[in-house]
């Protein structure tokens, strides 16, 4: 089956690849040519966003507690917790806090949701925070539900139990108990 | 003769009633499109062995329809049908269940007209027109408005609507991106869509119009955003938009500025209240917004409403009374006009929205006849108003641990608050009851002019609450509070309770492990219904509380019971189950249980919802089943 619909690709790449070319020649080519623009080799990504690395720059902070305190204070101060709760635990917004990342959980992709928003009412805040408080923010929520988050929330009286929900490599899980 | 005899008597019957159900549908149409300016002025009572009246005209339909969100202007979601009753009502069955595909907060309630239902899906707001025949549901329409998704971000608490108003052909909602549209009734096509608000400044809608003659009123949402609070009105033909009364800012904004503004208490009085009671501009973020219930009286031609929470929830940003947030404001509905305000909290320090149901009752009032309206509060108070002046008649707590204050004083109409109680910046004020969501939400209660009593759907949280510095951000909360809320003192997190109106205390109550969340239906039968958000779908005798029969149902209930007649001329009894909502939100998976300040705080009061519900999207119809 995969030979099958590797060969009727190939097929249709051949002309189609001519034709852009032809295009790329003659700026006055009608547009039919470019009809069935050839199959991108790599698959499509499983998650919104770009397919490819984002060209933005690493996060320059690592995870420690003043960072993550400053993020905290942001969190606070941008009206975040507002939509996403107290301590990040969602509302308005989805938690931020549980095992489930809508947009990935590397810290571009964080920065990218914050930086550029995402559908439904999440503002695009790269208009208005400079990239530093936008990787402060990225480390905070990094930083929710593992040993070092800052201010964790307290016990919940309706649910004296919940299930340990964090697990992202590379990142510590359980805590929430000081 | 003896020939028609020998026929079943049922299908005889049946075929009576169809010709009497046709012909009476017909001619109230008639009558109602004859009389577009004048449907106001035929007042007739519905009345019971209480005493108690309750005035409803021609636009609440004719009896065993459903035109207005509450059944009637007057909001009694008391029904007049009497076929489902206590000894029968124990053989409910479900007749057909249908989903809207929605798996939100489904708050409100269908229409019934002329055999069809109208259900609104919480957003993307939808409209379903269904048949109801012999084998159920025939789904005959769908309508899709397509509103901004946006606007889903914007709104506090899920993304419900409570429900569409009739009239003259055509079915009237809010979108939730702040947009009012009207649907043509028959064939389900758009015949106007008017934008009410900035969606993208934090205004929603959610609530349910009211049509009043030949406009359409409706308010905002989104006094978590620092928006300011106003009710409209719109022409019901053209979509235009006439008036708009502001609940903050100058007398100008908010039509209080007319010779027929007469505040009964003189903390009320004044000039430009709306904006000298707020520092500086602090009352265009000053919230005050409308999204519960509204009421009209057609004898005074006036239009009753509540106000929501003042803008920012942390008080100490916002010295002063802070009008008219937490008020019950009477308009003309033809002008906008105020004809009077009266601010039940001035500067409320808890979040407490008052834009519960204003019930327009007629009834003995300690010896005299009096015109009343009965407001159940969040503040867990029951007010009784003089709906001709504003007067506070009563204020008596149906939440007995209610403890921001001690009582009303009914010469000054203010609260005696408890000072301790009072939060600020900077502090944590522990042990506040109740809650900011209130001794009951926005789900509305029920009156039943048999019994005298008013059916509240009340739930028992109480809170910590602490202050905060608060950035005005526009589209994004605007808050100032960090809360975490939790069950209240006793065993229970829900009751429906039986308040008897005149002797202004409790009857009755019937306990819940979960906090109530929807509304209550009464009817003559003396049945009283209503759901839980632990799925349950019950029906209980009016006058005690016995609980007469009971449904599980697909997700918990936090949408209104509503009953009609069908075309084989039975009573039926319908209920959305969906959870969601403020305190039903946390249902949801996307609010985490480990968080107690989630979901503005009520985390820390509902997590356990997850344990016994799932978000659902199902309307259900019962009747008794012929026998």
């Amino acid at each position: 089956m995969l030979s099958v619909r590797h060969l009727i690709l190939f097929s249709l790449a051949v002309p189609v690849l001519a034709g852009i070319s032809q295009l790329q020649a003659d700026p006055a080519q009608s547009p039919e040519s470019m009809l069935g623009l050839p199959a991108d080799e790599n698959p499509l990504g499983p998650q919104p966003g770009a397919d490819h690395p984002l060209d933005t720059p690493e996060n320059p902070y690592a995870m420690e507690e003043k960072i993550v305190r400053d993020g905290r204070r942001l969190f606070v101060d941008f009206n975040c917790y507002g939509c996403h709760g107290g301590r990040a635990g969602g509302g308005m917004g989805p938690s931020l806090r549980d095992a489930e990342w809508l947009y990935g959980h590397e810290d571009a992709d964080i920065f990218a949701s914050i930086a550029e928003g995402r559908p439904h009412g999440m503002p695009a805040w790269g208009t208005k925070l400079p990239a530093p408080q936008i990787w402060k923010l990225t480390t905070y929520i990094k930083s929710l539900n593992t040993d070092l988050e800052p201010s964790p929330p307290p016990a919940n009286p309706s649910y004296p139990n919940p299930p340990p929900r964090r697990d992202i490599p590379g990142v510590t899980a359980g805590g929430g108990d000081q | 003769m003896s020939s028609s005899l020998n026929l079943p008597s049922r299908i005889t019957f049946t075929g009576l009633m169809w010709l009497i159900s046709a012909v009476f549908s017909l001619s109230a149409t008639v009558a109602f499109a004859d009389t577009a300016n004048g449907d106001d002025k035929a007042v007739r009572y519905v009345s019971g062995e209480s005493g108690i009246k309750i005035p409803r005209t021609q636009a609440a339909g004719p009896v065993g329809e459903w035109w207005t969100p509450a059944g009637d202007r007057a909001n009694s979601r008391y029904s007049e049908l009497d076929a489902i009753n206590t000894d029968n009502v124990s053989r409910l069955e479900m007749v057909d269940t249908f989903s809207t595909g929605i798996p939100r907060g489904h708050e409100g309630q269908p229409l019934m007209v002329d055999n069809t239902l109208y259900v609104v899906t919480p957003f993307p707001n939808n409209l379903l027109a269904f048949e109801l025949n012999k084998s159920g549901f025939k789904l005959k329409w769908k309508f899709e408005p397509h509103p901004d998704p946006m606007a889903v971000g914007k709104a506090c608490c899920d993304v419900v609507n409570r429900g569409a108003a009739y009239v003259d052909g055509k079915i009237i909602y809010a979108t939730l991106d702040a947009h009012l549209v009207a649907v043509d009734a028959e064939k389900g096509h758009l015949l106007w869509d008017t934008k009410l608000g900035e969606v993208d400044k934090g205004e929603t809608i959610t609530m349910a119009p009211l049509v009043v003659r030949d406009k359409v009123l409706v308010g905002n949402s989104g006094g978590e955003l620092g928006v300011r609070g106003w009710l409209k009105a719109v022409d019901v033909n053209t979509g235009k938009l006439l008036w708009t009364g502001y609940n903050t800012g100058s007398d100008k904004e908010t039509l209080m500025n007319g010779p027929e503004f007469k505040p009964f208490y003189a903390k009320d009085q004044g000039k430009n209240l709306g904006s000298k009671t707020w520092p500086g501009n602090q009352w265009q973020l000053g919230g005050s917004t409308v999204w519960g219930w509204l009421s009209y009286d057609p004898e005074q031609d006036l239009v009753y409403y509540g106000t929501g929470n003042p803008g920012v929830w942390n008080p100490d940003i916002r010295e002063g009374a802070n009008k008219w947030s937490l008020s019950v404001i009477a308009r003309d509905p033809d002008t906008g006009q105020a004809h009077w305000a009266n601010q039940l909290v001035p500067h409320d320090a808890w979040d407490y929205d008052e834009i519960m149901e204003n019930i327009v009752l007629d009834m003995r009032w300690k010896g005299e006849q009096r015109k009343v309206l009965v407001h159940p509060g969040r503040t867990g108070f029951v007010y009784v108003l003089d709906r001709l002046t504003g007067e506070l008649l009563s204020a008596e707590k149906f939440i007995k641990h209610a403890n921001w204050a001690t009582g009303y004083n009914l010469e000054t109409g203010l609260p005696d608050v408890v000072e301790a109680k009072r939060t600020h910046e900077g502090e944590t004020t522990f042990d506040i009851c109740p809650s900011s969501t209130g001794g009951k939400e926005v789900f509305p209660s029920a009156v039943s002019p048999r019994t005298g009593l008013l059916y509240i759907p009340a739930h028992n949280f109480c809170m910590d609450y602490t202050g905060m510095e608060a950035n005005y951000i526009a589209g994004t909360p605007y808050l100032g509070a960090d809360v975490k809320m939790y069950p209240g003192p006793g065993k229970y997190r829900g009751h429906l309770i039986g308040w008897d109106i005149a002797a202004e205390k409790e009857k009755w109550r019937v306990n819940e492990k979960y906090p109530l969340q929807g509304g209550v239906l009464a009817t003559a039968g003396n049945v009283v219904f209503y759901g839980t958000t632990d799925r349950w779908f019950k029906a209980i005798d009016a006058r005690n509380g016995d609980v007469l029969w009971k449904q599980r149902l697909s997700s918990g209930i936090v949408g209104n019971p509503m009953t009609f007649t069908g075309k084989d001329g039975r009573q039926y009894v319908a209920i959305y189950a969906g959870i969601g909502g403020w305190v039903g939100a946390n249902a949801f998976e996307a609010i985490s249980a480990d968080d107690p300040t989630a979901a503005l705080g009520t985390t820390g009061a509902a997590a356990d919802l997850k344990k016994v519900t799932a978000p659902g999207s199902d309307f259900y119809v019962f009747a008794i089943p012929e026998t």
